[in-house]
């Protein structure tokens, strides 16, 4: 029993090996930042919300189950489902570009704070799990526009500062912003 | 004469031709690395493949003299094993260091740990032998898994912070680092399986699994100093010191929001 552990194991660590030396994202790409690139750290998709938010209350839920047949109910449930769970999808790639950010800000820091670099990561791995959990709630039908709009403000208000920030950030190291964050 | 020479050694002509490869490697790989600019930029790892040559120069004449099957041969073997183990876990930190150093904020913090872990897990790994019953051979043999454990862990937690922060890792770091992480997890399970059927037939099995990994480890070097090293990059250009902690504190309080916000979905 314990051989066969410690040769999955031994395996195991020949594959992390692998993926953490060859598996990288990162690929050097000489070429200057310019504003599309830095466009790439700042979420993007919360700035949507309104409209998702209009195209999801313009139907009343009471008035569909009244007026329309039941398949067509059903239908229209499971599309508001799927457009749900792209947003949520969205929003998971917004929080990632903040994650991107705030990394790329502590790695061009000459100074970080121990403390505050575990509560980031801390931070990520607990929004993942939640967004798996809301992610499946969603699918079960039972999450509503408000849920979706209280996830997004916060992203929303960072965005806006973040933008101000992002000329120093490129000045300091372009190459930097530029290659180490392609996933 | 040779054929005299090796019954004297205790070696077959299998064993023989498989060391002469190896040797062969090692000393090609050193040459490689010498010619190619490695002493500038990784002065432990090309004083460890010149230790590498030494040793196997050194126990060859040690066999040759007094017999493979001697104490005193033994001895010979596992202390220069034992100094070799020790300049990889040097070479580990060499190559965290080369990948991490030039982001200052990053090392101070991933540094501390680093050796933290590596002092821990090499402590653990000598404290357990101690204590075991066993005959020497299975003490060392534990010994060393454990030695070989630490040197791929610490490798793995430096690996982790390249990926996190997004550090690019040149291709010939890659490639050493691919060799010394090699080396050890074969060693890890090499040494558990011996540990567990300790008998002589497992013994040539686990003396050929040890030298065709090592032989591995040293083609993945030759891969890694085959084309001369790259210039040096210039050190990346830093935020100024308030920065972080200017923007930190904004960070935090949106990422917290958020998590805030999808726990109240959730419940």
């Amino acid at each position: 029993m314990t051989v066969f552990a410690v040769t999955l194991g031994a395996l195991g660590v020949l594959v992390a090996l692998f993926w953490l030396l060859f598996g990288s994202p990162a690929t050097e790409t000489p070429a200057p930042l310019d504003a599309r690139d830095t466009e790439e750290f700042l979420p993007v998709n919360c700035r949507y919300f309104p409209q998702i938010r209009q195209m999801l209350e313009t139907e009343d839920h009471q008035f569909m189950r009244r007026r329309v047949p039941r398949h067509i109910e059903v239908e229209w449930r499971r599309e508001r489902r799927g457009i749900l769970g792209q947003y949520l999808s969205g929003l998971g790639q917004d929080f990632g570009r903040l994650e991107r950010l705030a990394r790329l800000i502590a790695r061009l820091s000459p100074e970080i704070r121990r403390a505050q670099e575990w509560e980031w990561m801390w931070l990520g791995i607990r929004f993942r799990l939640l967004y798996r959990i809301v992610e499946l709630k969603i699918a079960l039908g039972s999450s509503s526009a408000d849920d979706i709009a209280r996830l997004t403000d916060p992203i929303a208000g960072l965005a806006a500062e973040l933008e101000s920030r992002m000329s120093l950030i490129a000045e300091c190291a372009p190459s930097h912003l530029h290659a180490d964050f392609g996933g | 004469m040779v054929q005299c020479t090796l019954v004297r050694m205790g070696l077959s002509l299998f064993q023989s031709m498989q060391w002469a490869i190896g040797s062969l490697l090692e000393a090609a790989i050193l040459v490689l690395a010498l010619r190619n600019g490695a002493l500038r930029r990784l002065p432990f790892f090309t004083a460890y493949l010149g230790l590498l040559v030494a040793s196997e120069i050194a126990r060859w004449l040690v066999f040759q003299y007094v017999g493979i099957n001697s104490r005193f041969s033994f001895d010979a073997y596992w202390t220069t094993q034992a100094l070799l183990v020790l300049s990889r876990a040097v070479v580990v930190y060499e190559v965290c260091r080369a990948l991490l150093s030039p982001y200052a904020g990053i090392w101070k913090l991933c540094r501390p740990l680093l050796i933290t872990s590596g002092l821990v897990l090499a402590g653990s790994a000598v404290a357990t032998a101690r204590r075991r019953v066993h005959p020497i051979s299975a003490t060392t043999l534990m010994a060393e898994r454990g030695l070989e454990f630490a040197v791929v862990s610490v490798l793995i937690f430096g690996l982790i912070f390249c990926r996190y922060y997004g550090v690019r890792i040149d291709r010939y770091l890659a490639w050493i680092a691919l060799g010394l992480g090699f080396y050890s997890a074969i060693q890890v399970a090499n040494n558990t399986f011996l540990g567990t059927w300790l008998t002589h037939a497992h013994f040539t099995i686990w003396e050929a699994l040890r030298n065709a990994s090592f032989n591995v480890a040293t083609i993945f070097w030759v891969v890694a100093l085959w084309k001369p090293l790259p210039a040096m990059k210039p050190a990346p250009v830093l935020l100024a010191r308030g920065e972080y902690d200017r923007l930190a504190p904004q960070m935090t309080l949106r990422l917290r929001e958020l998590n805030t916000r999808l726990l109240e979905m959730w419940k």
